[in-house]
């Protein structure tokens, strides 16, 4: 499904990242590990196609990001891509449903997978251990861990091709952490779709099939 | 859209509120000077109102004009009671307002008139004089008074007055041998008549009876008033006149006549053209009027566009999270063009509603204030133009957010 090749990245700072071959397909559910600064999230916003390719290539079921524009990549993200931010990313006036349902506002092919929308996005709700009271509540209301989970069920509605999570449980507990992978991993639906995610924190590495350290590919 | 945009908007009430507010006052300003600009213009050019024409000596239509409406200078010339008398046998006339000029009471012109001024003579858009007190003087020895020349001098029915000769107050030139009691006080009108004193030409003649060549040559307290003929005290001479038609078809056929009357050198001054071509002279208020608009309008628009730009700022991350989950340039750039529409719209509506109620409601406070009656309309071609330029700048402005957020790297923004 996803295949990068030769990734460089040149800082404006000077300092140049060059990144290991990454190849992942339905089904398959991949963790970056390494330290900070590394160049985990600059990775992910080169898949994303939030940010622009200097060297190198990604492909993504057939498509060149090289040769697509920057508008291009953006209906490619909305249509393929269910992004998770390290920074959340929630519209704070939005109620939680109406920040889930921005998953697939823009995205007629994300939105024609998902039968009945509020239905849907209980079901997301509940699979991620949110109460469904507050999903009238505007987000800035709810506890880091519950925005967490809202930035989760928008990333996961729509059933992605590709689920893209930066830093997810950096500020959860390792409780917390545990019962919100336990429920993401749920949710995957590993028939359809993979997911690549980012983290400094090794040990949660058992809930993914392969595992690339930064730390050793730098090493 | 909508929903979202008005969530966003409300979220944003305070600074979107300061921005709508701004530019309300910004047109607030803009539709007043324009309106006050209008008001006074219109209320110049209705100085005088239901004249067809003004008789007087020949000399240039703004000269008459001048003296007999504003009563400002001095006439140079007066017209005979004959040729008065002739004009107003001619068939096309309706009614015929002699006036004499020339004297002053306390600083303020005498015009001497007939009764029958306070029924013809008319101001503004057409509106009757009317009295606050009081009722038209009907003896020779009987002034009325305009209202600003009762209020400044605290006179009333009743009151008791002495002329004096020419127009500025001196010793020894006073008509101090005869006083005018006062009958009746006319309302404001915002025009000259509120600056005058109307007096009887019969009174006005008497009170020179014992006058030649600008110097008093015995008081009228030595003479015996009962033994005068009874066409002594008939005018020999009047300044001007002022002309009602029976149809305004006839004027310039009425003029041409005049013109060419041979008995003497006269002339007629249609009063709107005069007051225009007056207005067009003194139209310096007038150009700097409109170089006040455009001043304020620039303004307005550096305000708004400055305001948009800075209350869309902060919107900037709220766009990049719509773009992030693949919202179009379409839909940011409708977002923001909605939102400016929306400031727009309600800042010149506000606007509207409130300049046109002023108008409304204070049009009479704002006349005798100022005697200017601000016109009442609710908006004009060219304020809809302006209008149309303000919103345009406004729409456009509010696009540099959302093209900043498409040429701003996704990844950074977001970050």
């Amino acid at each position: 499904m996803l295949q990068t090749l030769g990734l460089e990245y040149h800082y404006q700072h000077g300092k140049k990242i060059v990144f290991p071959e990454i190849e992942i397909d339905r089904g398959q559910r991949l963790l970056i590990s390494g330290f900070s600064g590394c160049g985990k999230t600059t990775l992910l916003s080169l898949i994303a196609g939030a940010l622009k390719l200097q060297i190198g290539n990604i492909k993504f079921d057939g498509q060149d990001y090289s040769s697509m524009s920057s508008l291009l990549l953006d209906r490619l993200r909305a249509n393929h891509i269910g992004y998770i931010f390290q920074t959340l990313n929630l519209i704070p006036f939005l109620s939680v449903s109406e920040n889930i349902g921005l998953g697939i506002r823009f995205s007629q092919s994300r939105k024609s997978r998902v039968g009945n929308l509020n239905q849907e996005i209980n079901r997301l709700v509940d699979s991620l251990g949110l109460d469904k009271e507050v999903l009238n509540t505007p987000v800035n209301r709810l506890s880091v861990g519950q925005q967490q989970r809202v930035a989760a069920a928008r990333a996961l509605l729509g059933k992605p091709d590709l689920i893209l999570a930066d830093e997810p449980t950096s500020a959860l507990d390792s409780d917390t952490t545990k019962k919100f992978l336990n429920e993401v991993m749920e949710t995957f639906d590993a028939s359809k779709q993979a997911i690549i995610m980012v983290s400094h924190d090794a040990s949660i590495a058992p809930y993914f099939d392969s595992v690339i350290d930064f730390n050793k590919h730098y090493a | 859209m909508l929903s979202l945009l008005l969530k966003s908007m409300r979220s944003r009430m305070i600074p979107t509120s300061l921005v709508t507010i701004s530019l309300m006052a910004s047109m607030v300003l803009l539709l007043s000077i324009e309106r006050i600009q209008k008001g006074a213009e219109e209320g110049f050019n209705q100085s005088i109102s239901g004249v067809d024409a003004i008789i007087g000596p020949r000399s240039s239509s703004l000269e008459l004009v001048l003296y007999t409406v504003f009563h400002l200078g001095r006439p140079t010339n007066n017209i005979t009671t004959e040729t008065i008398n002739d004009v107003k046998q001619r068939s096309d006339i309706s009614w015929l307002v002699p006036i004499a000029l020339g004297d002053s009471h306390r600083g303020f012109r005498v015009v001497a008139t007939e009764p029958n001024y306070f029924k013809h003579i008319r101001y503004g858009n057409n509106q009757p004089l009317t009295f606050s007190k009081g009722v038209p003087f009907a003896e020779l020895s009987e002034a009325t008074l305009g209202s600003d020349v009762a209020e400044k001098l605290n006179y009333s029915v009743g009151s008791e007055i002495q002329i004096t000769h020419g127009s500025i107050e001196s010793i020894g030139s006073k008509h101090d041998d005869f006083s005018f009691k006062v009958t009746g006080v006319l309302n404001k009108t915002g025009t000259p008549i509120d600056q005058a004193v109307f007096l009887d030409l019969k009174g006005y003649e008497l009170l020179h009876l014992g006058w030649k060549s600008g110097k008093k040559v015995f008081s009228l307290e030595d003479i015996d008033l009962s033994s005068l003929p009874p066409d002594a005290l008939n005018p020999k001479t009047v300044t001007a006149a002022f002309v009602g038609l029976k149809s305004k078809l006839t004027i310039f056929n009425f003029s041409k006549n005049i013109r060419e009357y041979p008995e003497e050198a006269i002339s007629a001054v249609i009063p709107g053209i005069a007051l225009s071509e007056l207005w067009s002279i003194v139209g310096l208020v007038d150009k700097g009027f409109q170089l006040l608009s455009w001043i304020i309008i620039a303004i307005s628009l550096i305000a708004m566009v400055t305001l948009i730009i800075a209350s869309l700022d902060n919107r900037k991350h709220e766009m990049t999270i719509y773009r992030a989950n693949g919202a179009s340039p379409k839909f940011l750039a409708a977002m923001v063009i909605y939102e400016s529409l929306v400031i727009g719209l309600v800042a010149i509506i506000g606007a509207i509603i409130l300049v046109t109620a002023v108008t409304y409601f204070a049009t009479n406070q704002l006349n005798l204030a100022l005697g200017i009656s601000p016109s009442f309309k609710w908006i004009s071609l060219n304020e809809i133009k302006v209008f149309g330029i303000i919103l345009l700048s406004g729409v456009l402005s509010g696009l540099i957010p959302a093209v900043m957020v498409f040429r701003k790297n996704l990844h950074q923004a977001l970050s």
